[in-house]
């Protein structure tokens, strides 16, 4: 679609971890992403990912917003060589809804998602808080869904769509965490949908790595594919599944697969939305 | 007293006690005892409370006995007794405009409380101050002019209509202008009222039709108040009223026309719960009870072709006039009144609790009409979705009041309101319906008002001290959300057949407009602005605009109608003399000096200041002229003449300088008396 | 003092009320007026007994210290619903995040991945180190596999950076 993505220096942590150890540290890292993507010389900055797009941007406010901890920043970041300068903070969702738009994804999709039913599980720390400058608006997020329909595809709402996934909790209370990503996979699986489409690592991690897991905490079955929309998107344009990583889901996603390309030889039609 | 370089005058300074507001902190004596000391000081005297008899008494006999001409009352703020002063010392045949007062409370004693020393000297510097100004002020002569015994009332809502019987009986001539077909506003609305549970229509439609039946009182509705020119006691006025497309001197309100309309339209007075016709009678107790045909719905008037016209056929009263023209009514009056209500909170904008998602969410004035038995459902309180009986009603209050996301203010009277629909709830629907308040403070602070909140409590109506985070709806319409109720400690899941917001009172849309037009402010919260928060609720800063009912903030029926009263006596004290007194403490400018720049004119926020094409010496020339009635001293306009051409009386240019250099100067030690 | 708590003796700690408040960027934690509406909604409430507005509660009355060496600010899973929808913005995920950081100042338990994560990112500027993963169909991938590009480490400065940035208050 016509965009490059240039690597940062290194790979280093957002600093989302560390803020319930020390928020100043966080800050810090968040910060020093910015100046890290400032190297590079480029306008825009793609954080794919929720909790990442979170900090870095509370990152952002804090150096606007309080003189004090910005001059520590900054000195930290000089003991790097590092500078930090504004820079404009994308997520996935809007990069590719506002930036890219969804005219110009609809011309470039070359198999369209005819007949397949999808719902929504945008997360939490995109969309909130809105003082924050996010994503999307925080009662009823509609990005990602426009970004779904462009390819053709049905968007089936419901009301669990606002809740959280538990990820935060994996590792301190694996039980209440599975708990919550049982109750909305519950609810999913209600729904006449083919998939659940995510957007965010950690929202991922818990639908559908460990929807196993989830299955033994609320003692239920779940048969949902769970997918990235950039996955979704990619099979839209015809993109071989292997390198969307299809083969790395562990929820059950070929069966999502094999209804995609079974609705696309069912319909005859030219290509063309 | 000889002007000039050598100014001769007779100062007498009173420093006042007030108890021990002042004294507390300030050592008054010692004051009394410097002033003494400064120049043109006749006489200097400290009194425990100067505003009283014996205190006036002794400026008085000051003047008489002692030939003083310059007054310098050293006590609290010029707002609580300049005026006193004044009428004492006109008393005596001296111009009462010769006196200065010094703040020695609000600036001194009340704000250095705690430092006495340094109070004293601060006040030792203020007097010094007062006595420099004082000894050049000017006599002023305050200037009568003749003021029209009329008024304009904005808004026909019961705070207009109140304020509209009251000056009519009093025998001044009324405007008042309603923006909708009917006069009434939000209480013909309502159900029943708080905390009586009268009926609404029925205690406000006999008010209704005084207003259309007295002669004093000119009825405009479905008009608008286009542009206000003038100032205070003379205002000319240009009211719009838009055509009704019938002609209200034939219509008898029959509503034939109604029946017979194609075109469906939302029927506003009904929060959009039921449809009307493009033609109809605005609402079920109308004043006037004539027809209007809404211009964006009728068929005929927007596509502007021979079509339809059914309504024209079957008026048996040829009252139908598709040609009517607006016409443009020029009225001159000598006050306004503004009372022009508010609006209720749009639940939609708190998204989370699904106002506009969910069809069984409603807010608190949609109940009223659903309760109202000439409302769209007959009186019955049935869920929108499929008018069936709640079984489970729930109450949330405070959406969109006390939120930092939307307004700030507390509605004042969302708790009554709820309360009363709670109770109508229970006194309505049979069989055991459940009823909820989820609320965060009970708010009952009238009279009766706590009495009436144990009433909801007698009747079996639960009260949950917490409100919830999100609403959701399942597909029968039926709604279900989580709540925590801080007294027991649980965390409820309420499923409701109806939920009813406590939307709060906004600002209407058109206060921006309406503050332009006549130079009312507004405070932070987008309500009218009064001249003062405790002592001066009825009017704003702005002479001869009076303020009435919830448009100076979210009030209930009580209040509202005092205040519609208070605003009405406040117009009969200014005009009721015929004439009123205007303060001589206005820009005056010297002709012989001005350009006709207009600088004071652009920067005049008060638009007091005109120019004129005069004669002069040379021909003609533009000159600028202050309207004296418009100016309200603010003195803007006289660092800015680049020619120095205008002047404030008592703040001119010499009198603020001395004052500063009094200000910075070493103590002065007067050489002989 | 002479409040008291007389269920568990505590008094109010108005320094370490303190303390938390200048840890928050603004002062809205004591506008708070319990109206509920963070607890009605909090996605940690029927699993982990966690009651927003008490935690804010507690820290406006001083009493702060039980709640460092609590079990229950480590609940929260920070939906951020509370951030959104208070109506006086107290935040009571921002006074949660400032206690976690007491209690981290305090060296009381918590939860040991944190911690975990603080020294792996100083070393190797990750929270952890990528897995090799068994796919759905039982293959085993990992960066080499998938022919990802190495992860480039942070330079040597950055460790003497963020440990000086650690030692924050």
């Amino acid at each position: 679609m016509g965009v490059d993505v240039v690597d940062l220096r290194e790979s280093v942590c957002c600093g989302a971890p560390i803020k319930s150890v020390n928020d100043f540290a966080a800050n810090y890292l968040g910060a020093r992403v910015i100046a890290l993507a400032g190297l590079t010389g480029l306008e825009n900055l793609l954080v794919p990912c929720n909790r990442c797009h979170f900090t870095i941007s509370e990152s952002r406010n804090i150096m606007k917003s309080d003189p004090r901890i910005s001059g520590k920043i900054k000195d930290l970041l000089r003991e790097e060589g590092l500078q930090y300068s504004e820079i404009k903070i994308w997520h996935t969702i809007d990069f590719l809804h506002d930036c890219i738009g969804i005219e110009q994804i609809k011309k470039a999709v070359t198999k369209p998602l005819t007949g397949i039913k999808v719902a929504t599980h945008v997360g939490c720390q995109i969309i909130r808080y809105s003082d924050l400058e996010r994503v999307d608006n925080a009662e009823n997020p509609r990005k990602l869904d426009e970004l779904i329909c462009a390819l053709g595809a049905e968007i089936v709402d419901y009301e669990e769509k606002l809740d959280c996934c538990g990820y935060s909790l994996i590792l301190s209370h694996p039980d209440s965490a599975l708990s919550l990503t049982g109750s909305k996979l519950k609810a999913v699986q209600k729904l006449p949908v083919d998939s659940l489409v995510v957007s965010c690592p950690g929202c991922q991690t818990m639908f559908d790595s460990k929807q196993k897991d989830a299955e033994t905490t609320v003692g239920a079955k779940f048969s949902t594919p769970v997918i990235y929309y950039t996955q979704l998107l990619g099979l839209a344009l015809n993109i071989d599944g292997n390198r969307l990583g299809l083969n790395m889901n562990q929820s059950p996603v070929d069966q999502l697969s094999a209804k995609i390309a079974s609705n696309q030889n069912i319909s005859r039609h030219p290509s063309g939305t | 007293m000889v002007r000039g370089f050598f100014i001769v005058t007779k100062i007498g300074v009173y420093v006042c006690h007030c108890g021990l507001n002042i004294a507390g902190v300030v050592d008054v004596e010692r004051i009394a005892e410097y002033a003494e000391n400064l120049p043109d000081v006749a006489v200097s005297r400290h009194c425990t409370y100067m505003c009283s008899e014996s205190g006036q008494r002794m400026v008085q006999d000051d003047i008489k006995s002692l030939g003083i001409d310059r007054i310098v009352i050293a006590a609290c703020s010029p707002k609580m007794h300049e005026d006193t002063f004044r009428r004492a010392v006109s008393e005596t045949g001296l111009n009462p405009y010769l006196i200065e007062i010094v703040n020695l409370r609000e600036h001194v004693s009340w704000v250095h409380t705690h430092e006495p020393e340094k109070a004293t000297e601060k006040a030792e510097e203020l007097v010094r101050m007062g006595v420099a100004r004082v000894r050049l002020s000017e006599p002023l002569k305050s200037r009568r002019v003749k003021v029209e015994k009329s008024v304009l009332i904005v808004g026909g809502g019961i705070a207009g209509i109140q304020s509209s019987l009251d000056l009519a009986n009093a025998g001044f001539k009324v405007y008042l202008v309603e923006k909708s077909p009917s006069i009434g506003g939000r209480m013909s609305q309502l159900d029943k009222t708080f905390p009586t549970l009268d009926c609404s229509a029925c205690i406000l439609t006999p008010k209704m039709v005084d207003v259309a039946k007295h002669r004093n009182i000119m009825l405009l509705t479905n008009a608008e108040v286009m542009e206000v020119k003038g100032f205070v006691g003379n205002y000319e006025v240009s009211i719009l009223k838009k055509p009704r497309y019938v002609d209200a001197k034939k219509c008898v309100g029959c509503e034939l026309c109604t029946r017979v309309c194609p075109v469906k339209v939302p029927d506003e007075f009904n929060e959009n719960l039921s449809e009307k016709r493009a033609i109809s009678i605005y609402s079920p107790h109308a004043v006037p009870k004539i027809a209007m045909i809404n211009p964006n719905y009728c068929l005929r008037l927007k596509y502007n072709k021979g079509v339809c016209a059914k309504c024209q056929n079957a008026c048996e009263a040829i009252a139908i006039n598709f040609e009517q023209k607006p016409e443009v009514n020029q009225v001159k009056v000598g006050a306004i009144i503004l009372a022009v209500g508010s609006e209720v909170f749009n639940g939609s904008k708190m998204a989370e609790l699904g106002y506009g998602r969910f069809k069984n969410v409603i807010s608190n004035i949609e109940f009223e009409r659903i309760s109202d038995a000439s409302g769209p459902t007959d009186g019955k309180i049935v869920t929108p979705k499929d008018h069936k009986m709640p079984k489970t009603i729930v109450f949330i209050q405070c959406v969109g009041s006390r939120d930092k996301r939307f307004h700030e203010y507390c509605c004042r009277v969302g708790c009554m309101v709820t309360l009363k629909q709670a109770i109508l709830a229970r006194e309505k629907i049979e069989g055991n319906v459940r009823i909820y308040v989820c609320y965060v403070d009970l708010r009952a602070f009238g009279k009766g008002y706590d009495e009436f909140y144990r009433r909801a409590r007698d009747m079996d109506i639960d009260f949950i001290a917490g409100i919830p985070s999100e609403i959701h709806g399942s597909p029968d319409g039926s709604l279900y959300f989580d709540v925590y109720d801080k007294g027991t400690n649980k965390l409820l899941q309420i499923t409701a057949d109806l939920v009813v917001l406590g939307t709060g009172l906004v600002p209407n849309r058109d206060m921006g407009q309406l503050s332009a037009l006549v130079h009312a402010s507004r405070s932070a919260d987008g309500f009218f602005l009064e001249a003062h928060p405790k002592l001066k609720p009825l009017e704003s800063a702005m002479s001869g605009v009076f303020l009435a009912g919830a448009c100076q903030g979210p009030k209930d029926i009580p209040d509202t109608v005092a205040q519609a009263s208070g605003a009405a006596a406040k117009v009969i004290d200014l005009l009721s003399n015929g004439e009123i007194e205007l303060e001589p403490l206005k820009a005056v400018v010297n002709k012989d000096l001005c350009s006709g720049c207009n600088i004071c004119g652009s920067i005049c926020p008060f638009a007091a200041i005109e120019i004129h094409l005069e004669k002069a010496e040379e021909g003609v020339k533009y000159r600028a002229e202050v309207i004296e009635a418009m100016c309200q001293g603010c003195g803007l306009c006289c660092p800015a003449c680049p020619s120095g051409a205008i002047k404030m009386p008592q703040f001119t240019t010499s009198q603020v300088l001395s004052q500063v250099e009094a200000a910075l100067a070493e103590p002065i030690v007067k050489g002989g008396k | 003092m002479s409040v008291v708590d007389l269920m568990s003796m505590a008094k109010p700690n108005l320094e370490a009320r303190g303390k938390v408040l200048t840890k928050l960027h603004g002062r809205e934690m004591v506008n708070c007026f319990q109206c509920m509406k963070c607890t009605s909604g909090c996605t940690a409430l029927k699993l982990l007994e966690l009651k927003p507005h008490e935690i804010i509660k507690l820290v406006n009355l001083g009493f702060v210290d039980e709640l460092p060496t609590s079990n229950i600010i480590w609940t929260c899973v920070t939906c951020l619903k509370c951030v959104e929808r208070c109506p006086q913005k107290a935040s009571p995920y921002h006074v949660i995040m400032a206690l976690r950081n007491l209690a981290v100042e305090k060296e009381a338990k918590m939860p040991e991945h944190y911690l975990k994560a603080v020294s792996h990112i100083l070393e190797t500027g990750l929270t952890d180190t990528p897995e090799k993963i068994v796919t759905r169909k039982l293959q085993t991938v990992d960066r080499d596999s998938l022919k990802l590009p190495k992860i480039k480490p942070p330079m040597e400065s950055f460790q003497s950076a963020l440990m000086k940035a650690m030692e924050e208050k």
